[in-house]
């Protein structure tokens, strides 16, 4: 009995130690693959350059600039923004006990991008330019915010006597996303031929658009909000009994409630405003680590940020080769591989009468 | 001790619970009847504190329970409500492995609780199980060790557990056993509090004995002496007589049969078929 337990926990680190692994290999992978093909070997070489080893080895020149200004700063973006989602889905369907809750069904995603939509649209005038550090610094600001909005709308009206009701939750979700679409259709008929490209581009999800000065900024934002979710894991658990049941339990129901919704819309609203609306990474792959490992949400939560990672850098990988030269926009691949995911999930919750 | 005092609580203009005073003491098994509506899990809940907006007190070992934070009161009361459902696949032992959660205490320790308590509520069998696979009956057990896992280590003070209904998916034997289990764990220095349906179980079980009926104790006192045709009819508007049991030296209590439905349901049928 005494060893069931350790070996569980050991079995938590082994699980999360091979999908790192996986992960780093996924990378250097991802990072071989594109326009211009580099040797592993150089990857390797050049990646251990950068933290001052190996330097006096000799490798392309035109390799080591793609790889510092393109390709890394985008490979980092994407293990970052898959990470945050998936998390980021992980911790809500946790907090609302409902395994097909996802950040676009709560209203995250649409908040943000009606936020950021409204703010490229009709923003625009407020700065000289669209490629200083402050726009790039308030956009994420702005996405965020709108994020948390509609996240707190969705979660209030969804309130029945002081218990979420999952039902009017979902249709509030959905009433919030209608008024989302509707605020994004009205600044696309005010947009000018530009900004509606920019846009169209933007909801499409683009992870092209990385710099060092955007990740500057937004890396904390993602890490931290990712860290914060984390670290609610162990009371999510209790959650998972219902909100009163946690509360017997000692835990602060309310604080984890509000953590969580505000760090989960600050991941989902950043995400958004860098690389615009991913969509099922957030629900499949909390789901797929439920199914394949167990729901222990200290395994889940930090599972989902390195499966949401690799499954981003995956589809990128497909997104920017299966049409090279030119690029498949993200959250094409992503719905391509999430859609017939979440249909076969509801498919089996309907044979459950989880519904 | 943990003290009720002048408990009241109204929703808008109804009134759930008026001036309720209830008192469970450690070693003891305090029961809780009355009829349905009559403010039962309201006075649980409030007894809980998840409950918080009553005019009164609620004190637990000399302390309000407005002065607890959750973690703290988690470690002097424990709660089972009368169904929990878990919408992912954890295992049994991870739901008693939960009781845990605020205890700071060693893995060592917290396995050997987990494992006494599954023992105890024989639930060991069931521990790599997963809880949406149980029976009825075996989910309340596996819950009632999670409760008892929150409240099982010895300390300065006195643990309560509150239960709410316990017993409402089991069988007569499950029902003996969890009683009778509750009923033992009062040695541990901890208070039990039970919501009861069955009269005959709740005088056969407790210590004290309240009877609720429109969120007012109508009667309350040692189980056997508060245990009459009179008290009984009172709060439950039902004719009934109440015997004694030489083999359990327990009073018991038999509904009078009556074969005219009441006018009320007359009433209720006579609109249903004109609809």
């Amino acid at each position: 009995m005494n060893l069931s337990l350790t070996v569980r926990d050991t079995r938590h680190a082994l699980v999360l130690t091979a999908l790192s692994l996986v992960l780093v290999i996924t990378v250097l992978v991802s990072l071989t693959v594109g326009a211009v093909t580099i040797p592993v070997g150089d990857v390797i070489i050049i990646l251990l350059q950068k933290i001052g080893l190996f330097s006096q080895l000799q490798v392309d020149s035109m390799h080591e600039v793609v790889l510092t200004t393109i390709r890394f700063p985008r490979v980092v973006m994407t293990l970052l923004v898959g990470g945050a989602l998936g998390v980021s889905g992980a911790a809500l369907q946790g907090l609302f006990r409902n395994p097909l809750v996802e950040p676009g069904l709560i209203g995250v995603s649409g908040g943000s991008a009606a936020a950021v939509v409204l703010m490229i649209v009709f923003g625009s005038g407020f700065f000289l330019s669209t490629d200083n550090l402050l726009y790039d610094a308030i956009i994420p600001i702005v996405s965020f915010g709108g994020g948390a909005l509609a996240t707190f709308m969705v979660l209030g009206l969804g309130k029945q006597s002081g218990k979420t009701n999952i039902a009017v939750l979902v249709l509030t979700g959905v009433a919030i996303n209608a008024l989302a679409g509707s605020v994004i259709g009205l600044s696309v008929f005010y947009a000018d031929e530009n900004q509606l490209r920019t846009f169209t581009f933007w909801t499409l999800g683009d992870l092209g658009g990385a710099t060092p000065g955007k990740l500057l900024i937004t890396a904390p934002l993602l890490l931290g909000s990712m860290a914060a979710l984390l670290v609610q894991s162990r009371s999510l658990n209790a959650i998972a009994l219902g909100e009163a049941e946690a509360y017997h339990m000692g835990v602060n129901v309310e604080r984890t409630k509000r953590i969580i919704v505000l760090s989960s819309a600050l991941a989902v609203g950043v995400s958004v405003s860098l690389a615009g609306i991913i969509g099922f990474i957030g629900l499949v792959i909390p789901h797929l680590i439920r199914v394949v490992f167990h729901a222990d949400q200290r395994l889940v939560l930090p599972a989902s940020v390195l499966g949401g990672a690799w499954l981003l850098i995956i589809a990128d990988v497909i997104a920017r080769t299966i049409v090279a030269p030119a690029e498949l926009p993200i959250g094409v691949m992503t719905g391509l591989i999430g859609a017939p995911f979440f249909i076969m999930l509801l498919m089996k919750a309907k044979l459950k009468n989880e519904i | 001790m943990y003290q009720a005092i002048d408990l009241s609580f109204r929703v808008r203009d109804r009134i759930i619970l008026q001036n309720v005073n209830l008192t469970i003491r450690p070693g003891e098994f305090t029961a809780v009847v009355g009829p349905n509506g009559a403010g039962k899990s309201t006075l649980l809940k409030s007894l809980a504190y998840e409950n918080t907006n009553f005019r009164g007190q609620v004190i637990i070992n000399g302390t309000s329970t407005s002065s607890y934070t959750p973690k703290s009161l988690s470690r002097v009361r424990a709660v089972l409500p009368q169904s929990t459902t878990v919408p992912f696949a954890f295992t049994a032992e991870q739901i008693v492995h939960l009781g845990r959660y605020t205890h700071r205490s060693t893995h060592i320790v917290n396995r050997a609780i987990v494992q006494e308590v599954m023992e105890r509520t024989s639930t060991f069998s069931l521990k790599d199980q997963a809880y949406s696979t149980l029976s009825g009956g075996e989910k309340q057990r596996v819950q009632l060790a999670r409760v008892l896992a929150q409240v099982w280590e010895e300390t300065v003070h006195p643990r309560y557990i509150l239960l709410d209904e316990p017993t409402s998916s089991m069988d007569i034997a499950q029902q003996q056993q969890m009683f009778a289990l509750a009923k033992s764990v009062c040695s541990r220095n901890i208070g039990v509090m039970a919501i009861v349906h069955d009269l005959n179980q709740a005088v056969q079980f407790a210590d004290q004995l309240y009877f609720l009926r429109d969120g007012k104790i109508t009667a309350a006192g040692e189980a056997k002496d508060v245990f009459t045709k009179t008290n009984i009819e009172e709060t439950f508007c039902c004719r009934v007589n109440v015997y004694h049991d030489p083999c359990n030296n327990c009073p018991y209590v038999i509904t009078e049969r009556t074969d005219t439905v009441p006018a009320s349901i007359h009433h209720l049928k006579l609109k249903t078929s004109s609809l």
